[in-house]
């Protein structure tokens, strides 16, 4: 990809149409389904170009939840390891960010950032579908 | 539920002189048990009365000892309640006679370190693979936080 | 050599919203065997409960679950105003079981939404969730959060309904029971969803009483016990429940059931809200609560929920023990993918309304 026009279309490609994953790593589901409302015809993010895809391997951003429990911390490593470059994170919820109110409990490292590296953080429990899209976008602009 | 009739019909399985039967909120009566007892008073319950749903067994540490209570419910709640010393913590399992309740005991066996003897399958519920910390309902067991601040 | 085949659900698979191991043996097309594995959404909330106030465990027993955490905090209150003998006065528990009735609306909408999806009926998902829009904009404008809502307190509920707000909810609960039945109708008569749910995932009820399965799925299969007519707790003493029940007990039967039930509930909450009388929403509640236990039961979207509290007179629980329905479905999850093919097992894992939250705590 050495012609620069070449690299400035992937780049626009990029921007406008970035494929998330989503990763519930011990959350208590109210995140989820916001992140799944997404999806419904009252905010629709397909619009914006964000498609919630099922495998790591086709995904650029990783949308996670949950305070990460001890059983998903090596699941959660590996599907980040499985997307490819280049890939963002970004935690959604108060769980995600630090922990939340399970923050303290025996199988419970408290927040992603433990454990990966997070380029926005969404806080808010649960985490409303606007603000979601407002931290898509933020991290769409600082792609740039 | 027709607690007079549960009880006469206890009262008849169990070498017991007499039943300790104590009220609590919300509708709910406890009986108490030996543990050798158990087995037999659930299979009373299921083949001479209606009773025949389990809601859950709770297990948890108080005053020294490990106290396994196993709720039913059939119109109101019905407890029976059973105590284990520390260091002998092992009842009989009860999944042959109620296959439901074996979540249940595999709960409390990785929670509070109690033995199910006869128990097809007593793997880990819900603790991870990796884990080395002991029982966590257990009363010695203390929360990473609290091992900071107690220092 | 051995043409089986293992192959794992999750935990992280689009069938699944949240983690959970499957490893499904299969030969050929058909299913011979599975395992479960749990835990993933563990956070170990029996034994953080003790370390904090009955206050504040408030705000973290609403959180075992998004979906249902209403009445989640509801069978909390009810066990620790048992033990404090306070007895919350009628409003208050009205309102307390209009947002159960309503959060039983928003979950049954939601879970037929993930049986569409599940099964390559998208359009029931938008469908499904689009009118579950309306279900979390009332409970919005009742308490402030579309999913969890931080309505109830020991003592009562801390929210309270004006003429302006009574307005606004009755024409939008009469818009979303259009809606729902318009839903209902649909899955009615639509023969590709009948195909693919008649005859999957049968259980008998002599399997439900063995595994004490409880819930729609218990309805589904003749089982004729539902915790608000049989125990008349919070406002339902006031209120006469019809309840839906089936006898296929297959996953096309469950989703009738719950259909008929979400229909149910949108009939109650316009009852409660009619007959909501005067007066205060809660009463003062003391800080410490005096040493005994409870049990307390109440009827979630998926079954029955009990919690089991021991005080011991201090301001922190001694012991609180959260038993989730959806436990109860797990444990006949192997039974149920017996000799299904391959292409059904979505829509045995769907049938169940799997809340892991709920069941891993």
């Amino acid at each position: 990809m050495s012609q620069p026009w070449l690299r400035r279309v992937v780049r626009w490609a990029r921007r406008r149409s970035p494929w998330v994953l989503h990763y519930n790593s011990g959350g208590c589901n109210g995140c989820d389904i916001e992140i799944l409302d997404l999806l419904t015809p009252r905010y629709d993010v397909e619009r914006l170009g964000i498609l919630k895809e099922a495998s790591p391997r086709h995904a650029d951003i990783l949308l996670c939840t949950g305070p990460v429990t001890r059983q998903s911390r090596d699941r959660l490593r590996r599907i980040y390891e499985q997307m490819p470059a280049p890939k963002w994170v970004i935690a959604i919820g108060s769980c995600a960010c630090s922990g939340g109110v399970f923050a303290g409990g025996y199988n419970v490292e408290g927040g992603v950032d433990q454990l990966l590296p997070v380029d926005v953080y969404v806080p808010g429990c649960p985490c409303r579908p606007e603000a979601m899209i407002d931290g898509i976008l933020t991290l769409l602009e600082q792609v740039q | 539920m027709n607690l007079p009739r549960i009880l006469e019909l206890l009262q008849e399985v169990l070498p017991v002189a007499r039943l300790e039967v104590q009220t609590m909120p919300i509708d709910e009566h406890s009986i108490t048990l030996p543990p050798d007892n158990l087995h037999a008073a659930v299979r009373a319950l299921l083949e001479r009365s209606h009773v025949y749903h389990l809601s859950t067994i709770t297990g948890q540490d108080v005053d020294g000892q490990i106290e396994l209570l196993y709720h039913f419910w059939e119109g109101g709640g019905l407890t029976l309640r059973t105590s284990l010393p520390r260091e002998q913590t092992s009842v009989e399992t009860i999944t042959d006679l109620i296959p439901g309740a074996s979540f249940y005991e595999r709960e409390i066996a990785e929670m509070l370190q109690v033995t199910f003897v006869g128990h097809p399958n007593l793997q880990r519920l819900l603790l991870p693979d990796d884990w080395t910390g002991g029982p966590p309902l257990r009363y010695e067991f203390t929360l990473p936080d609290d091992r900071e601040e107690g220092e | 050599m051995s043409n089986r085949m293992t192959i794992p659900i999750g935990p992280q698979h689009p069938l699944l919203k949240e983690p959970l191991s499957f490893m499904i043996t299969v030969e050929g097309e058909r299913v011979v065997d599975s395992t479960l594995r749990l835990g993933y959404v563990h956070r170990g909330i029996e034994r953080l409960c003790q370390t904090k106030t009955y206050v504040q465990n408030l705000h973290l027993f609403e959180r075992v679950c998004g979906i249902c955490s209403h009445v989640h905090t509801t069978t909390y209150c009810q066990g620790v105003e048992a033990l404090l003998g306070l007895e919350v006065p009628p409003r208050g528990l009205h309102l307390r079981t209009l947002l159960c009735e309503l959060e039983r609306v928003h979950s049954h909408l939601l879970w037929l939404g993930v049986l569409g999806e599940n099964i390559g009926f998208q359009t029931i998902f938008m469908y499904a969730w689009r009118d579950r829009e309306i279900a979390l904009d009332i409970m919005e404008e009742l308490s402030g959060g579309r999913v969890t809502h931080s309505c109830n307190v020991i003592g009562g509920v801390r929210i309270d309904v004006g003429d302006a707000q009574f307005s606004s909810i009755v024409s939008q609960l009469n818009d979303l029971e259009q809606r729902v039945e318009k839903l209902l109708d649909v899955i009615q008569h639509e023969r590709t969803l009948r195909v693919r749910t008649q005859g999957i995932g049968y259980l008998s009820p002599e399997k439900i009483r063995n595994y004490c399965v409880v819930g729609p799925v218990a309805r589904a299969s003749g089982v004729d016990v539902d915790l608000r007519r049989d125990c008349k707790y919070a406002a339902y003493g006031w209120l006469h429940v019809n309840v839906a029940l089936a006898h296929e007990g297959d996953v096309w039967a469950r989703t009738m059931v719950r259909a008929r039930e979400a229909i149910e509930s949108l009939r109650l909450c316009r009852q409660l809200l009619v007959g909501l009388p005067e007066g205060p929403t809660q009463v003062r509640a003391p800080r410490r609560v005096p040493p005994g236990e409870v049990v307390s039961r109440a009827e979630a979207p998926r079954g029955e929920l009990l919690y089991y509290i021991r005080s011991d007179g201090s301001d922190k629980p001694a012991r609180v023990k959260i038993r989730t329905p959806t436990l109860t479905s797990l444990i006949t999850v192997h039974d149920q993918l017996e000799g299904v093919e391959t292409a059904d097992v979505s829509v045995v894992l769907s049938g169940i309304d799997l809340c892991i939250a709920c069941a891993d705590r």
